[in-house]
């Protein structure tokens, strides 16, 4: 009963919102109607260009580039993140040298690196992946560094004391560790490759989602932006979701699932 | 029984199983002051003997566990393992700490599998020998269990089990039903006589409970309280075996032998009540793995 009155007060919201922006561009209670479809599109109109997209086939190539470009970039920030995250944080002396050059890259907003990548890589995927690689790379790169670091001194002393060399300790203690940290800020990584690959379209490409949105907004299509960021929603929260099944499964021993939302 | 014919590390039992002398153990603070935490340490556990370490609360009581387990190096004096000085960390020894201690990402099989690994046991032997540890300490129906989900008491088994799978010579024990409840240590206490009745290993067993220590063990020692505590007493236990922890504190020697201890105990408890909560705060900096090497 509880759920049904829930989901009821959910569709009721959205309902409401789509009211509104129809009362407000369909009718002249709030000014002239082609003014305000010029600003605001209609309802009607940004679903009914969603669902022509969505049955149509050219947006999936669109889609299929920032995926590409998504995938390239987690992946690679990733292995770097873990790499460099584990080599900081066994060795200390490496960690308090780069100390403050990693805390100023981690600083500078990444948005601004976009234009240099177009020069090095080109207007194609790799520029897009840079930037997402940029965003990535810090977050599992402070993650890592902390599941390393922060690996109870109880679960060290006793692993040790049961014997384990090194390279032990390393399967079964600190790369699970690290793992876990990693695997909590899944959500927040993946969010940001895709965020960087979007913002890299939208700067500057032929091809993507951000591309699609730029191209409309370009010629005053507020519709086509419109569904643009409709399609992009749809296609975050499919991620999100697969990012969801991913974590149950691979931190299955937890005992709370965290979780947090994509930026 | 397989599990117990595995070849020991170093066969002979030349002088005690650990033995500790004039051990002085001081820290180095994080504001750069010194604390001295154990001063002039002497005590010996011979092979096969039961020994309890009671004290007031932050008399280092497990910084001397930890001196025996290889954690620590004494800032002076010798750590003698079957005669042999120490060097590094204990590998005849056994630990069972007082925190949870086990792998949160590994379920209750794998915890005490683990344990075989640095051995070389191969996976389907080290299989099978966990499964029968985890029976043994009465889990088999628990197998597949994360640590999350098993209560205290169950954790404390794994942890049990994992440490009791490699067959240690010495076993160390810190407050390790220190967390639980007052029926779940009972159980713990009687299923610990059971397995260490099978094949007595040393085993030095830190406790704040003197019952518990009583019950359990062959000597009580007492240490002062800190900072440099030191032995004030060590009394030899010599109840009848095998013992059942509850029916034994119902006797008349139990009771005599307790008096005893609680006498010079009292005095150490009251002076480190005496000293303020100031000590504990310094004693919680001691981390084992702050100071592990």
């Amino acid at each position: 009963m509880k759920r049904i009155k829930l989901l009821s007060l959910q569709v009721l919201v959205m309902l409401v919102f789509l009211a509104t922006w129809h009362v407000v561009t369909a009718t002249s209670l709030f000014g002239d109607v082609k003014t305000m479809q010029f600003f605001f599109s209609t309802p009607a109109a940004v679903l009914g260009r969603t669902f022509n997209q969505l049955t149509g086939s050219e947006i999936y190539y669109h889609l299929g580039i920032t995926l590409t470009e998504t995938v390239l970039a987690f992946g690679i920030g990733s292995a770097a993140g873990i790499l460099f995250g584990f080599a900081f944080a066994r060795r200390e002396l490496l960690s308090a040298v780069f100390d403050p050059y990693i805390k100023a890259a981690n600083a500078l907003p990444r948005v601004v690196l976009a234009p240099i990548f177009a020069l090095w890589f080109g207007l194609g995927i790799w520029s897009k992946v840079a930037l997402g690689f940029t965003l990535v790379f810090f977050i599992v790169f402070f993650n890592v560094y902390q599941g390393v670091r922060e690996v109870s001194p109880t679960i060290l002393a006793n692993a040790r004391m049961l014997g384990m060399n090194e390279r032990q300790l390393f399967k079964h203690v600190y790369w699970p560790s690290a793992l876990t940290w990693m695997f909590s800020s899944l959500h927040t990584s993946v969010g940001f490759a895709l965020v960087g690959a979007v913002v890299g379209e939208y700067l500057g490409s032929s091809a993507g989602l951000g591309y699609k949105i730029h191209e409309a907004e370009s010629v005053f299509d507020v519709t086509g932006v419109f569904s643009g960021m409709l399609i992009l929603t749809i296609f975050v929260i499919l991620i999100d979701a697969l990012v969801t099944l991913v974590e149950r499964r691979l931190l299955v021993w937890r005992p709370v699932q965290s979780s947090t939302t994509t930026a | 029984m397989t599990l117990q014919d595995r070849p020991r590390q170093g066969a002979g039992a030349d002088g005690p199983a650990v033995a500790l002398g004039g051990v002085d153990i001081t820290f180095h603070l994080a504001d750069g002051g010194r604390y001295q935490a154990v001063r002039d340490i002497d005590l010996a556990v011979k092979p096969g003997e039961f020994v309890s370490i009671v004290g007031p609360t932050g008399c280092g009581k497990s910084t001397l566990l930890n001196a025996a387990a290889g954690l620590l190096s004494p800032s002076q004096g010798t750590v003698s393992i079957f005669g042999k000085p120490l060097v590094g960390l204990n590998r005849r020894a056994g630990y069972l700490f007082q925190q949870d201690a086990l792998m949160p990402w590994k379920t209750a099989l794998d915890n005490v599998k683990v344990a075989l690994e640095p051995m070389g046991v191969p996976e389907r032997e080290a299989d099978a020998q966990a499964r029968e540890w985890l029976a043994r300490v009465g889990l088999r129906s628990f197998v597949d269990r994360y640590p999350h989900m098993l209560s205290g008491g169950q954790r404390k088994r794994v942890s049990l089990a994992q440490m009791l799978i490699r067959n240690p010579e010495i076993i160390l024990m810190d407050e390790p039903f220190g967390p639980l409840d007052a029926q779940t240590r009972q159980i713990m206490g009687n299923l610990l006589l059971d397995l260490w009745s099978r094949d007595r290993k040393a085993l030095m067993f830190v406790t704040h409970d003197l019952e518990e220590a009583i019950a359990l063990s062959d000597r009580v020692v007492v240490m002062s309280a800190g900072p440099a505590a030191g032995i004030v007493a060590d009394y030899a236990v010599s109840l009848p075996r095998p013992r059942d922890i509850a029916d034994i504190r119902l006797e008349k020697a139990f009771h005599e032998i307790h008096r005893d201890i609680w006498s010079s105990l009292r005095v150490e408890v009251q002076k480190a009540y005496a000293m303020g909560e100031g000590k504990e705060l310094v004693e919680g900096q001691q981390s084992v793995g702050g100071e592990a090497r």
